[in-house]
């Protein structure tokens, strides 16, 4: 870093407020996917939008690429820093600045916490919709700029459905609005999902939903992954929306019961599915879920009498992840999605998979919305091991390519998958993409590298093209 | 004064073609509507491509109208919960961010389309999104072409997300007549656990009425109703949706606000359609200018650098 820019950083937002010591600078070198580590040139802190856009503007002035930076705990390396650029992180800007229950809307700054806003209206029965996993700590300027999921988001959409107003504080250092109900193009709902490309959110208006009157959990145990797949194959046909459902097979119900005892039966796959809104319709959709796991072949049924229980039958979901820490010294989170129907020979295919590459492959994921989490378990001590996981993952994700699904479902392109991009779009269709972050960001500065691929990340030849989902769907045309 | 030509292209990469053309000869083009020196639509761009029923997907060419698309999906139980009136075509509510009622249970047209197919004004052919629910590679130009007017470029194919079809539908009618009285009554309605799939208030200096739609399976609706109607009072009435989109279609401009400005707003209102949410949408009869943010044409200028599409 240059003196007189670090100098110029130190003047906007006071010393206090920059990191320089190259062992504090270490702490920010990587985000959830810590296989990617880059050393920044330097850490910010800023308290204001005011700061946030005093530093934007400095970097605009250098020619300094910066990495807007929440929780860090993205899985796509979406935070990675830059070895030449800035951190902009937005951890001192926490504050819930205006809680609205009259137009349902929770005015946030990005730092604060996904589950800080339902905690903030909570009293009120109101609550966040969106859930990441990670949502104690994750932050809400990091679900925007990952558009995050969660469990509960096949009901409720995701965070871009949730997103009404947002101030942004563009590369060039300018500060806009954008707000859902703007004329012309939805350009927030584009910024939404940017992944810290088009800008930094530095103020966000979400809307809260009414508590469900009722809710209710059901747990079914299968003794193939198929049958659990018809399961949720009849749930849908019969017309019902359930908040969840989740699926995990054998490998996770081990690992889970092993990690945190949930008490899971011994079977092959187990579902959990959530039905909340009016009693009435709960009960009745509830009676018809059992129903049709039964007819699918279930095993065992469980419901959840209570909120303890149910909390219960969540724990060994939630845990899965970190509960794969017990059964492997290393293992590989992939985040693919399948149109729902085609879930059971997607399945089947990485079961091949595992075989083929000798490694084992926990499945756990959002059924009700196709989007795969295989888990690909490795010993990074044993030589070659990771390379071959990594294999894997990638074969897995050719597999949800294939029947027609995306590259990712929730955990976000990043740099973990941008070299990844071509094999989803074609050289026109990123184009179009790069279009948009030139109308954000001509110079380039904000979060470079990631989302789309670069010669300098990828090398010059593009991965192999397939037809995309939508070309496929109609006819051969691309020109 | 130049002629007009119109072109009713039959494949995708038929338009492509006389896109790229018209912008190589300098000539202006619009989609769907009059304005252009090559007037383009879309007519024949009207198939079903894939309905995937389990999946609860269906990927369309964008010449299709709501009505035609949503008889198709009948005979699986299922609908594009999008309801504006006048039965345009999905590439036209796409463009125009059209919605109806419904919007306050299935969001908007940008929260149903989860990928499209557009051909921008130089003629290339380019894809954005999915066709799975759940995606998040890459930029959500699908969402960037909602409200996008023909201007970024025409909506060529869509993919959208479906829902099942209500077994029941019922309305709920309450008369209003102040600001105060709506205020109470939607802020009523927002606290309680009721699940309705629309809110709208048709507010007129004679007789305002605020309707409330309320779906499901035919026993749980007729329970909703009830417990809608002891909390906010009124008569059961399905005839007031024809009044709300008529004065939908004979709008002229539309506006929005959050809704705890809504009192307010009414109190400047003498006659407006209001689609009731966390952020309300003001139908008005009359014309507003509506400029696009300065970004949205850095935006379109990347889209269109020539300035080909009117």
């Amino acid at each position: 870093m240059r003196v007189e820019f670090v100098r110029d950083v130190e003047a906007a937002i006071g010393s206090a407020g920059v990191i320089t010591e190259p062992e504090q600078l270490r702490t920010y070198e990587c985000d959830g996917l810590t296989g990617h580590r880059v050393v920044p040139g330097l850490v910010t802190l800023p308290a204001s939008t005011d700061e946030v856009q005093a530093l934007v503007r400095l970097c605009a002035r250098d020619g300094v690429p910066f990495v807007a930076r929440g929780a860090g705990t993205g899985l796509s390396g979406g935070a990675l820093p830059v070895a030449e650029g800035i951190v902009i992180s937005l951890a001192r800007m926490d504050r819930i600045l205006e809680v609205d229950l009259e137009s349902a809307r929770v005015t946030a700054e990005p730092g604060v916490t996904n589950l800080a806003i339902t905690e903030a209206v909570a009293s009120h029965g109101f609550f966040y919709a969106p859930d990441p996993s990670s949502q104690q700590v994750c932050t809400i300027g990091g679900n925007v700029a990952e558009n995050s999921g969660g469990a509960h988001c096949l009901k409720h959409g995701f965070t871009v459905n949730h997103v009404l107003e947002a101030e942004i504080v563009l590369p060039d250092g300018e500060l806009v609005r954008l707000r859902a109900g703007d004329p012309g193009p939805d350009v927030l709902g584009a910024f939404v999902g940017s992944e810290g490309t088009l800008g930094i959110a530095t103020e966000i208006v979400v809307r809260v939903l009414r508590r469900p009157e009722t809710v209710r959990t059901l747990l079914a145990g299968f003794d193939s992954t198929d049958r659990a797949g018809a399961a949720v194959s009849g749930v849908i046909a019969a017309g019902i929306l359930p908040a969840a459902i989740e699926m995990m097979d054998r490998l996770t119900i081990e690992a889970a019961e092993a990690a945190v005892h949930p008490g899971y039966p011994d079977v092959a796959a187990v579902l959990i599915v959530e039905l909340d809104g009016l009693t009435e319709q709960v009960e009745h959709d509830l009676a018809a879920v059992e129903a049709l796991c039964l007819e699918a072949g279930a095993a065992e049924i469980r419901v959840a009498a209570d909120d303890a229980e149910r909390a219960l039958l969540w724990l060994g979901r939630r845990s899965a992840f970190a509960a794969m820490g017990r059964v492997s010294h290393d293992y590989y989170v992939q985040d693919g999605v399948v149109p729902r129907t085609r879930l059971p020979e997607v399945l089947r295919r990485i079961a091949e998979l595992e075989r083929e590459h000798g490694l084992r492959v926990g499945n756990v994921f959002h059924a009700g919305d196709g989007n795969l989490h295989p888990l690909v378990l490795y010993d990074a001590r044993e030589e070659g091991q990771a390379e071959r996981a990594q294999t894997l993952a990638v074969a897995i994700l050719d597999a949800c390519m294939d029947a027609g699904g995306s590259l990712t479902g929730e955990h976000g392109i990043g740099v973990d998958k941008a070299c990844a991009m071509p094999s989803m779009f074609g050289p026109e269709d990123l184009e179009a993409m790069a279009r948009l972050r030139r109308g954000f960001d001509p110079a380039g500065l904000a979060n470079p590298g990631k989302v789309l691929p670069t010669p300098r990340l990828c090398g010059e030849v593009p991965g192999p093209y397939r037809a995309h989902p939508l070309e496929k769907a109609g006819l051969a045309e691309r020109l | 004064m130049p002629s007009v030509f119109e072109a009713e292209p039959l494949a995708i990469a038929q338009a492509a073609e006389m896109l790229g053309q018209a912008s190589r000869e300098g000539r202006r083009v619009s989609i769907e509507r009059a304005g252009g020196e090559l007037v383009v639509s879309t007519r024949y761009l009207n198939r079903l491509l894939e309905h995937e029923a389990g999946d609860l997907t269906v990927t369309v060419e964008a010449g299709i109208r709501l009505s035609a698309l949503n008889e198709r999906l009948a005979e699986h139980g299922q609908m594009l919960a999008l309801d504006p009136p006048g039965d345009p075509t999905v590439g036209a509510a796409i463009a125009g961010d059209l919605f109806g009622p419904r919007a306050y249970r299935y969001g908007r047209v940008r929260d149903l389309v989860l990928g499209v197919t557009v051909v921008l004004a130089d003629g290339t052919i380019a894809n954005a999104g999915g066709k799975v629910v759940k995606n998040v590679a890459g930029y959500d130009l699908a969402k960037l072409f909602c409200g996008s007017h023909g201007r970024l470029g025409l909506i060529a194919r869509a993919s959208l997300r479906l829902h099942p079809r209500p077994e029941a539908s019922r309305t709920l009618v309450v008369p209003v007549s102040t600001p105060d009285d709506v205020r109470t009554l939607v802020s009523t309605l927002i606290h309680s656990p009721l699940a309705p799939s629309a809110v709208d208030l048709v507010w007129s200096e004679e007789q305002s009425v605020l309707a409330t739609l309320l779906e499901g399976r035919t026993a749980t609706t007729s329970d909703q109703l009830e417990r809608a109607r002891a909390l906010l009072g009124g008569q059961e009435d399905d005839d007031v949706w024809n009044e709300v989109a008529a004065s939908q279609l004979g709008s002229r401009s539309r506006g929005a606000f959050p809704a705890g400005e809504l009192a307010a707003a009414l109190a400047e209102l003498p006659e407006a359609l209001i689609r009731i949410g966390p952020t309300c949408f003001a139908y008005l009869p009359q014309p507003y200018e509506q400029p696009w943010s300065a970004l949205a044409e850095r935006v379109r200028a990347q889209f269109d650098p020539a300035g080909t599409l009117a």
